[in-house]
């Protein structure tokens, strides 16, 4: 019986000194245990344990009956008082046993747990490791470091909820053991606080250490990819809202400054390769984990009372920047949308034209555009597409003249994709229209200024053999550029420099009538084939030269229809080039013939 | 164009009791141009002026009106804004590129006001980049307390240290910048902020404070660096 044979243990062990027990003696006991209690007598377990003649014997071997007593108390089918019995074992063993080996236990139990388990061990254990550590002495700031890397370990593997539903339900209690962790550290960053206080105690900067490097890593998971919006119904303090504002009291109270912590990536990335200890600093504030703070803060206005509504906006968006470039550059939904919103927050602030041209000296400036175009242009998802469409145009608006010149003429040249070189185009025509009204000497957007935009917009990318349709975006706004130009800009005013040189009609118009010709006739050619092909009702063997998979289910082949329908639209697409090009063609024919007029009048006169 | 003044004094008769702070005031108001005296804090009632300035500030005042000859009608305003920008694009040019933009205009009407609950050292100045440490509370136009660092008996976790920032470039709003570097170490001073050096037209929410808002800060400039 498994019971005699513990007890046989015990006698033997009795009077003896810790270092002659026998290896054996250790699983021994431990198996037995585990009989003991799986065979019900945890009661009768607990009596042997709490029993003053095997209280030595507890304080060496108690650790062992950690592991059996765990899966005990995790069964599902466990009658309460068997359970609470259980639970009464591991108190009394947890409050004199040996620290340094329950702690090895305990966390061993953690590390091990595995499934729907992981948040049930975490759950039962975070108490009696509470208890343990606190009785540590020597070692005390490295073994709460190491518990709080097993818990997060651990904690990383259950999927953080994000819809409401998920918050609501929170299948895998991470929120509940979210929350355990908060109340289990608390006694120690009391502990840090009181230090940090009376500015004693050096051997309480390692315990800060262990603390900071937990919070840092809880901004990072779960709280960077957690939804934190607010939920409308009430629910109770169980969601991982209430968790990040604690974390932030917590590095409040271990002496943290919220304006330090936040500026710190700009200052980062100012110094040079030999003053940063890339092992070090890097280590300590995470850029994910102050990118995660920086949204609590002036996303979620959590723990905002306690920053300082000082700084100018210029500068709480250069700071922010290192943030929202780190956020925008991942493609996670949950960390993507964080980073929009915090760039939205900062934009906020700023008046219109307000930003000086200066800031796209900095790292970043030039550099987040560019990420938003990536998001606009390639994100699978489309409500970050819009977003992003509309911050760029915002932060394009914030800008001086100066700057807004500098930013097309950087943006034209470093983007390919025909829409959003289209969409610039516009722009540049709204500065231009401002510019040239009356009483608005702007001198970026008329003048000589103007010209190398002007070149670079007014051109065919690759000339006559341009791809009409794949540039259509980019070629229909020059040409409404070019309309308006030549509309609002009379020849001998000239203020935008159009007519110093004609170069356009080089460049632009004349490719471009070549371009669509060929284009037109080589569609037209295709629809006449397709319809030819139409008639031959047997049209075997159509070999297919590519088929499209989308989402594992493989398209349909176009029907001859549908393919008729695409070139029509081609050439629809084509009709209305040609009609603006006409148009133009059309206004500047007097203007072209009266400089040739007078250039002959000048030639016979010389 | 009027005649040069000539120097009355010598050394030592300013040195001396024969000449009063106020007399040396007196005359550098009537001699000196608009800017010089604005540069030198030397406008205004002068019994005032005698309060603020030290003597020896005004000798060496004195002194330099006759080495430069910033005399009244030489100087226009246009000529001396000029300087100061060269002064600050050679300055521009010669720091790392990461540095926030400066406000490139002196020539605004300061659009705040500040008086002084406490005197300062009156010798120690911040200069721009130096690093001061500041308490301070701020407040709108009807008293709501927006932001303060001033540890209170509320209930608020306020931390123990003054805010630190580098002063006049650009890092905090206009009305700080400007203000603080004429506040002397120890001074404590109240600050109402016309909204166009504060938060204009935008506000910031998260701070509650509303568009167009003027500021009013009661500030203590603990320390420079």
């Amino acid at each position: 019986m498994a019971l005699e044979e513990l007890q046989g243990v015990i006698e033997r062990c009795r009077g003896l000194p810790e270092t002659e027990f026998k290896e054996e003696d250790h699983s021994i006991f431990q198996t037995t245990a585990c009989q003991c209690l799986e065979e019900g007598h945890a009661a009768k377990l607990l009596e042997i344990l709490q029993d003053e003649k095997n209280k030595d014997f507890v304080i060496c071997m108690g650790w062992n009956c950690v592991g059996p007593i765990v899966s005990c108390a995790l069964k599902d089918e466990q009658e309460p008082e068997y359970r609470e019995n259980c639970l009464k074992i591991l108190d009394h063993v947890v409050q004199i046993s040996n620290p340094k080996e329950l702690l090895v236990g305990l966390l061993e139990q953690i590390e091990e747990a595995f499934g729907n388990n992981i948040s049930k061990t975490i759950l039962l254990l975070l108490q009696p490791l509470q208890t343990v550590l606190l009785k540590m002495k020597h070692k005390k700031a490295y073994s709460v470091g190491l518990s709080l890397a097993t818990i997060q370990s651990q904690l990383s593997q259950l999927p953080v909820p994000y819809t409401t539903e998920q918050r609501k339900q929170d299948d895998y209690e991470l929120c509940k053991c979210c929350m355990a962790v908060i109340s289990f550290i608390k006694p120690f960053v009391d502990e840090v606080n009181r230090a940090t206080k009376s500015k004693q105690n050096p051997s309480c900067n390692e315990l800060k250490e262990e603390l900071l490097k937990f919070c840092m890593k809880s901004l990072e998971y779960p709280l960077l990819t957690a939804q934190l919006h607010p939920l409308t119904e009430e629910i109770e303090d169980n969601s991982l809202r209430t968790f990040a504002t604690e974390i932030l009291v917590y590095l409040l109270a271990m002496g943290e400054s919220l304006p330090v912590l936040m500026v710190h990536q700009l200052l980062q990335s100012r110094k040079t390769l030999r003053e940063i200890d890339p092992l070090k600093e890097d280590v300590k504030y995470p850029t994910n984990s102050l990118a995660s703070l920086a949204y609590l803060l002036f996303v979620q206005h959590i723990g905002i009372d306690q920053f300082p509504a000082l700084y100018s906006p210029g500068y709480f968006l250069l700071f922010n920047m290192e943030y929202i470039a780190a956020l925008i550059s991942r493609t996670e939904e949950s960390v993507l949308s964080k980073g929009l919103e915090l760039f939205e927050h900062c934009l906020l602030t700023i008046e219109d034209n307000n930003l000086s041209h200066k800031y796209l000296e900095m790292k970043n400036i030039l550099g987040i555009p560019q990420d938003l175009v990536k998001v606009m242009t390639l994100c699978p998802i489309e409500h970050l597409r819009k977003s992003s469409l509309k911050l760029f145009q915002q932060y394009i608006d914030k800008f001086d003249s100066e700057g807004k010149y500098k930013l097309f003429r950087c943006l034209l040249k470093t983007t390919q994709h025909a829409g959003v070189q289209g969409y610039i185009i516009q722009n540049l025509k709204n500065q231009v229209d401002l510019a040239l009204k009356p009483g608005n000497k702007i001198m970026w957007f008329s003048g000589p200024q103007l010209m190398p935009l002007l070149h670079t917009v007014l051109s065919l990318p690759e000339g006559a053999e341009t791809d009409l349709l794949q540039n259509s975006d980019r070629i229909m706004a020059s040409l409404n550029l070019l309309r308006y130009l030549v509309i609002r800009d009379n020849e001998w005013e000239n203020q935008t420099g159009l007519w110093t040189d004609l170069f356009w009609i080089e460049s632009f118009l004349k490719p471009l009538r070549t371009g669509l010709n060929m284009s037109r006739a080589h569609y037209e050619a295709e629809m006449r084939a397709k319809r030819e092909n139409r008639k031959i009702k047997e049209a075997p063997n159509r070999e297919t030269q590519c088929s499209l998979t989308v989402g594992g289910k493989k398209l349909p082949k176009m029907t001859t229809a549908m393919e008729l329908e695409v070139l029509q639209s081609a050439i629809y697409t084509f009709d209305v080039m040609e009609s603006v090009q006409a148009r133009i063609e059309e206004l500047i024919e007097p203007k072209i013939k009266s400089r040739a007029e007078d250039k002959n009048v000048a030639n016979e006169a010389s | 164009m009027a005649a040069e003044p000539a120097r009355q004094w010598t050394e030592e008769q300013l040195k001396s009791e024969e000449v009063a702070k106020k007399d040396i005031i007196q005359f550098l108001q009537q001699s000196a141009s608009e800017p010089f005296l604005g540069e030198h804090k030397l406008m205004g009632n002068i019994k005032n002026v005698a309060k603020t300035a030290k003597k020896e500030q005004l000798i060496v005042a004195y002194n330099q009106l006759f080495e430069t000859k910033r005399f009244r009608g030489t100087e226009s305003v246009e000529k001396v804004a000029q300087q100061l920008k060269d002064v600050k694009l050679g300055a521009g040019q010669d720091k790392a590129k990461a540095k926030i933009p400066e406000v490139t205009s002196n020539e605004e009407p300061p659009k705040y006001t500040k008086s002084v609950l406490q005197k300062g050292d009156k010798t120690n100045f911040p200069k721009k980049g130096d690093t001061v440490h500041c308490w301070y509370t701020g407040t709108l136009e009807d008293g709501t307390v927006f932001d303060t660092n001033v540890a209170s008996s509320s209930k608020k976790k306020k931390s123990v240290k003054p805010l630190s920032f580098k002063v006049g470039i650009g890092k905090v709003i206009r009305g700080w910048d400007e203000a603080l570097l004429t506040m002397s170490k120890g001074e404590k001073a109240r600050l109402q902020i016309e909204s166009d050096w504060g938060y204009g037209k935008k506000g910031k929410p998260e701070a509650k404070i509303p568009p167009n808002a003027q500021l009013i800060f009661e500030v203590e400039l603990v320390d420079i660096e």
